[in-house]
């Protein structure tokens, strides 16, 4: 406590100088005068007097600065002091001030934007109760090496009951609803989750009560919904009395009882269900297969559980594999013949994985994390090159300083207040830069969350929190440290002498400044270098992707997706209206083609389907799940796909006629060799009994299905009208010119179809396929951005050291023209050095991008690590613009006039 | 910043100016450096400006108090006088004193012995 006192009456005392500084003069004159009185009475005269009393009492001024040491806060006053100092050097050379700001605010900006993403998606904890206690459950097997994490509702059940180490456990699994409420129907996102969900999540309502294990206890029996905050807010307005009332979710009439607290986004980052129904309502809301709760086969849920906080990790894991495997054996029983040796065989070999789930199911982490961590890597790298580049100009700067501080030196500054001075100068610097930069940030933030794909930017909260704040400021201070301490310490080295001798300031201090400086310009080459290189890579792999042939035609296609199924639609009323949608859109103006599949081109999904081959024999682990896809008679005419031999579906292939099939030419050279398939059998493997029964009746062209980076797959085509079960289709409509215009006139007819029919993932095909690209986008746009800045910056730093060796030897190069030196000798003795600083610099850089460059590998497209085309154009492009760098300042050497140079200085 | 002559012998200033405040009731600077130089009979080599950091830092720390009034010799001066604080830190700091010139003078008496 004694210390806050002192330091209250120390700070007071800071206030109030000016009066305490007369008081003590008043006093300490005071005592002078008495010593001297005292003097004079013992016989000296006056003068004598005054100076034995000066002697005896010391040092006056050297007195005073230790009171005043004692009285204020000596670091305080100092740092004020230096701020000042700082202040009025930065503005009296404001461009030098604009041009450091504005380097590092980029600089500053591009790292803490990027850290508040790293921040939110890499490092955010779900906002639940205790979220280090929860575990996501998952199984290895011999399937994949990456752990499994789908679980059958039983299994659920066994883990949930017996087990000894959770608290509690919970399981949930995405489902989409047609909401309905007020006369207006949407397509909402939903979950079904289970009765002890939000108990283990420990969230409580925001409004009503929330699902508890009272509303999970029978099949069907639990007609109610938890909506999310959001959803409430947008599609509700926060009207608090829709609770309690009913909304319809495909065609059931749902009990609204609660809504959840505004922070609450479930157990995954930025997918933020808009309704929650308990899990029991499965058999309402996914009716298919009817025994989905009951079978061991079906394995559709994730499951998440609390610890026991006494249960460490491993102990929870330990246990829980026993259990698991005990549950699988019994099931294995149960099952009997039902299952092959192979499927028991994997079975028996599986094992349980926990994952720590403070993060909840991190599925967007695994998704961006590399991206993400590049980006953040190669903003870090443009900001170490800034710091590489501020450190040169300071350098600059100290050269015209050197006399200031031999001066400073000669009159007794210490070495040490110098680089104190100094840090402060350059600290001061980083610090308004950093502050800059934190708006750069947001600005770049929203950017950059704008850039991702709409499902999850929507929900991505990228808040600028304290965590980002303090990285700002950190960033700041280790930037301003970086850039400060080599000019600071080499400014204090200066000799007292040297800048005092007035003509000779770059001289002897020269050399040292020269050789730091390009050390510093080689370490930016070395830096920029990989930068570009990998800019490169990027940019070839994104043209590459773009120049993809997708096989089929992308121009003026409109895409929209609908689903009846969710409105209570059965069967065959499914199969008429999606008839009659195509007949009327058939008609509408400026259509060429339109048709339906279940699964659109490039949207980031496909259904895969077991097949059985006539005269094919697998091997036990082998692939026998080509892609799958229902379409309607036309569908090839509308994507351009071309036939390579056979016919297309007609509206004779209906569900009472043959079955038929069209694969791709990668299925028939797969499974039929050089033999013509036509007329061949394929069926699906639902049960061994069954012979082949679909006819191979048309091949066609391979064309990219899920994402353009993908191998040739193999796929086949059924006709829609022979699916047992219908419910999501996309309608494809192929246009004659703009195909945004079709899209009112199409909604119109599903309208008068069906009000209450919604229309969704509406877009254009070439929108489609452009939103697939988003992340290598996002990767080639801010790589080449990075990476032109880092060579703009590294290239001023290189002109700024030529300049300033021009400027150095103005009078030697005067000298060496006086006495019949040529220009270009003068040119060449100029840029020798640069050259070869430029060579080695790229050389490392070089060696660092192959090293750096395998990494990118699974991220290029067609583009080996070691493209001879980015190598290349990045050392180029580097190589010509250090050349101009360097050449542009060296020519004005050459135009030095020796009479002019020999009167310098 | 160089430390004027003296500092080394903070404590025992401290303890001086203490206990001659004690003594002699308020005083000012000057007063106390006469006294001090009586007392230490010349022993104590120290400019008498060292006394005023140390003034300030007693002031500081609550044990002594300062206030302007006039000298004998009808000047202007500031008067230090002992707070209640700074006597029981004179009464703690002469009894730690004492503890340590005692053990002091039995480890030097014992080593002559030895």
């Amino acid at each position: 406590m004694e210390w806050i006192r002192i330091f209250a009456k120390r700070l007071l005392a800071i206030l109030h100088r000016q009066k305490l500084e007369s008081d003590l003069d008043a006093e300490l004159r005071g005592h002078i005068d008495a010593l001297t009185e005292e003097n004079i009475r013992r016989g000296m005269n006056e003068n004598e007097a005054r100076h034995a009393a000066r002697r005896e009492f010391g040092g006056v001024e050297q007195l005073k600065e230790c009171y005043r040491n004692q009285r204020g806060l000596p670091f305080l006053e100092t740092l004020a002091q230096d701020l000042r100092y700082a202040l009025r050097m930065l503005v009296k050379s404001p461009g030098f001030t604009a041009v450091t700001i504005l380097t590092l605010a980029l600089g500053i900006g591009a790292n803490t934007g990027l850290f508040s993403l790293v921040n939110s998606v890499l490092l955010a904890n779900l906002a639940v109760r205790n979220p280090q206690e929860l575990v996501v459950i998952k199984y290895t097997d011999s399937r994949s090496e990456q752990a499994q994490e789908d679980f059958s509702y039983p299994m659920y059940r066994a883990i949930r009951d017996k087990n000894t180490v959770f608290a509690n456990v919970l399981t949930r699994s995405g489902v989409n609803f047609n909401a309905s409420y007020g006369g207006q129907s949407e397509r909402a996102v939903g979950e079904l989750v289970s009765g002890n969900y939000f108990e283990t999540l420990g969230v409580q309502p925001f409004l009503g009560r929330l699902i508890g294990p009272e509303d999970d206890r029978t099949p069907g029996a639990h007609p109610l919904a938890v909506l999310s905050y959001g959803y409430w807010q947008r599609r509700f307005g926060s009207d608090p009395a829709v609770v309690g009332k009913d909304i319809i979710l495909n065609d059931n009439p749902i009990r609204v009882i609660g809504i959840t607290p505004p922070g609450f986004y479930g157990t995954e980052m930025a997918r933020n269900p808009d309704i929650r129904v308990p899990m029991m309502m499965a058999t309402v809301f996914r009716p298919v297969p009817a025994n989905r709760l009951q079978s061991s086969r079906h394995r559709w849920l994730t499951v998440l559980a609390r610890r026991k906080p006494e249960v460490s990790f491993a102990q929870a894991q330990a246990s829980l594999d026993i259990l698991y495997r005990q549950v699988l054996a019994a099931e294995l029983q149960e099952l009997g013949a039902s299952v092959n040796a192979h499927e028991k065989e994997r079975a028996l070999a599986s094992r349980i994985q926990l994952q720590q789930g403070n993060q909840g199911f991190a599925h967007l982490r695994g998704e961006m994390e590399r991206p993400l961590l590049l980006m953040f890597s190669v903003t870090g790298i443009v900001l170490l090159v800034a710091c590489a580049n501020l450190a040169n100009l300071l350098l600059a700067r100290n050269a015209k300083r050197a006399q200031e501080v031999s001066v400073r030196l000669a009159i007794g500054a210490g070495r040490g207040r110098l680089v104190r001075q100094w840090l402060t100068e350059s600290l001061l610097l980083a610090v308004l830069g950093g502050c800059a930069g934190i708006l750069v940030a947001y600005w770049a933030k929203t950017a950059l969350v704008g850039f991702l794909p709409a499902d999850f930017s929507t929900n991505l909260r990228a808040p600028m929190d304290l965590r980002v704040l303090g990285f700002a400021l950190l960033a700041s201070f280790i930037t301003g440290l970086l850039f400060g301490l080599a000019p600071a310490l080499q400014l204090s080295r200066t000799g007292v002498s040297i800048a005092l001798q007035n003509d000779a300031p770059a001289i002897a201090s020269g050399e040292r400044l020269f050789s730091l400086r390009s050390a510093l310009i080689f370490l930016q080459l070395a830096l920029s270098l990989p930068l570009l290189i990998g800019a490169g890579l990027f940019l070839h792999s994104l043209r590459n992707l773009r120049g993809v042939n997708t096989g089929f035609v992308k121009e003026n296609v409109f895409l929209a997706t609908l689903n009846p199924a969710m409105n209570g639609y059965p069967q065959g009323r499914i199969k008429s209206l999606y008839d009659d949608l195509l007949a009327r859109v058939r008609t509408l103006p400026g259509v060429r083609a339109a048709s339906l599949t279940t699964s659109s081109v490039i949207s980031g999904g496909w259904d895969q389907e077991g097949v059985k081959v006539e005269g094919y024999q697998p091997g036990p682990d082998e692939n026998m799940s080509p892609n799958a896809a229902a379409i309607s008679p036309g569908y090839f005419a509308t994507m351009g796909i071309p036939f390579v031999s056979g016919r297309d579906f007609t509206e004779q292939d209906s569900a009472s006629h043959t079955k038929v099939v069209i694969i791709n030419e990668t299925m028939a050279h797969y499974f039929f060799g050089n033999k013509d398939p036509l007329g061949k059998k394929i069926g699906t493997d639902d049960d061994p009994k069954v012979p082949p029964d679909r006819e191979i009746i048309g091949v066609v062209k391979d064309a990219k299905y899920v994402r353009l980076s993908e191998a040739p797959r193999r796929h086949f085509y059924a006709p829609m009208a022979q699916e047992e079960r219908l419910s999501d289709m996309t309608l494809q409509v192929c246009t004659s010119d703009d195909p945004e215009k079709i899209g009112d006139l199409v909604r119109a007819q599903v309208h008068d179809l069906d009000a209450n029919l919604p229309l969704y993932a509406t877009t254009t095909l070439e929108i489609q396929i452009d939103d697939s690209l988003t992340q290598e986008r996002l990767l080639t746009w801010l790589s080449s951005l990075f990476g032109l800045l880092a060579t703009m910056l590294a290239s001023l730093g290189l002109s700024g050291v030529v300049a300033f060796s021009v400027a150095r030897r103005t009078r030697e190069i005067g000298i060496r023209m006086a006495l019949g030196a040529q220009p270009g000798d003068i040119l060449r003795q100029v840029v020798s050095p640069m050259a070869l600083l430029v060579t080695a610099g790229m050389a490392v850089g070089l060696a660092a991008a192959y090293g750096l460059s395998r990494l990118l590998g699974s991220m290029l497209y067609e583009v080996g690590s070691a493209d001879p085309l980015a190598f290349a154009g990045a050392c180029f492009l580097l190589g010509v613009v250090a050349a101009l760098a360097a050449y542009l300042p060296a020519q004005r050497a050459t135009q030095v006039d020796p009479v002019v140079a020999l009167r310098h200085e | 910043m160089a430390q004027p002559r003296g500092e080394v012998l903070q404590g025992t200033l401290d303890l001086i100016v203490l206990k001659t405040l004690e003594a002699l009731g308020p005083l000012h600077g000057y007063g106390i450096a006469v006294r001090i130089q009586q007392v230490s009979a010349d022993l104590l080599q120290l400019n008498q400006g060292t006394l005023y950091p140390a003034l300030l830092r007693l002031e500081q720390r609550g044990w002594i108090s300062s206030k302007w009034g006039v000298s004998a010799n009808n000047r202007k001066a500031k008067y230090y006088s002992l707070t209640r604080s700074g006597r029981k830190q004179l009464l703690a700091e002469t009894e730690s004193w004492e503890r340590m010139a005692a053990m002091m003078t039995r480890l030097l008496g014992r080593a002559e012995g030895a």
